[in-house]
């Protein structure tokens, strides 16, 4: 089972965060990916096998909303956890993108420890970087 | 009402600087840097309601920007176009927290994707009529905030 992540996010340095993030964490991660947009995404999906992914909701081309209602109706990437990172906060857009499969919403500005404590579970640490600070049960959205 | 939205305008501009890129507020009314080369960056949002963001900066405090959320030194900031996707996703942040400042989080809004360019003058930074505009200092830059309600 590969531990590799796909970041999708058309900020390049929204995606340089993250991946900041992740190592700063010491996520057990193999590989990360990166696309600018959805299309982008479903063509790293169709070339990487990717255990998590982190998107973005608004996007150029194809947003985050458009990917996921495409990855829930394949059977191939319909179960791939995925967390949003996104600048919108209305609990409409939360609930439908939990609807969506979403396993988690981070909302930006966000704190490093946010984003780590909901990959934590997903990817597990490869050394002792845990969480001190954070609160993600039951309480993903 | 109007003094009103500036206060929530200026809190949220202060707030995303400081927690997205760890930049406050200058305090006093030290030297200001004149910038050569301004960018103005536009976006908007659209559903219940609607209004449009733009967000005034030199070159020079772009760049700044970028190292700070990118944790570097400017001088690694090696290309415009890093800076400016920095202040684009600034611009972002900026106007996902005032449509909730603004709107509540019970309705959901579409936002535009930010769209910059560099201007051929040295703006003027004074009040615009008929928007609500926030000017602050940040290390001795001055940037430019205005909001739009359609």
């Amino acid at each position: 089972m590969s531990s590799n992540v796909l970041i999708v996010d058309d900020s390049t340095t929204i995606r340089q965060m993250v991946k900041r993030t992740m190592k700063m964490a010491g996520l057990n991660i193999d590989e990360v990916y990166e696309a600018s947009n959805g299309i982008e995404a479903l063509a790293q999906l169709n070339d990487h096998e990717v255990a998590v992914m982190v998107v973005d909701i608004n996007m150029p081309t194809m947003n985050g909303i458009q990917l996921l209602t495409r990855m829930k109706d394949n059977v191939r990437l319909k179960d791939i956890p995925i967390v949003i990172a996104s600048t919108e906060g209305s609990q409409q857009r939360i609930d439908q993108m939990a609807h969506f499969g979403a396993y988690g919403y981070v909302r930006k500005p966000f704190q490093p420890e946010q984003l780590r404590d909901l990959l934590k579970p997903l990817l597990g640490v490869v050394d002792n970087a845990g969480s001190e600070d954070g609160d993600v049960d039951g309480n993903l959205f | 009402m109007q003094d009103q939205k500036t206060a929530t305008l200026t809190a949220i501009f202060s707030e995303v600087l400081q927690n997205l890129a760890f930049m406050f507020n200058d305090d006093d009314d030290g030297e200001v840097i004149v910038g050569e080369v301004w960018l103005e960056t536009e976006m908007g949002y659209r559903g219940p309601r609607g209004g449009n963001l733009r967000f005034r900066c030199s070159r020079d405090f772009s760049i700044l920007l970028a190292a700070n959320l990118l944790g570097t030194d400017p001088e690694s900031v090696d290309s415009p176009a890093r800076a400016n996707d920095a202040v684009k996703e600034f611009m972002n942040i900026v106007c996902g927290q005032l449509i909730t400042a603004l709107h509540g989080t019970e309705e959901a809004f579409d936002l535009t994707i930010p769209e910059l360019r560099e201007l051929q003058e040295a703006p003027d930074l004074s009040v615009t009529r008929d928007a609500q505009s926030s000017t602050l200092c940040v290390q001795g830059h001055r940037l430019q905030l205005v909001y739009v309600p359609e």
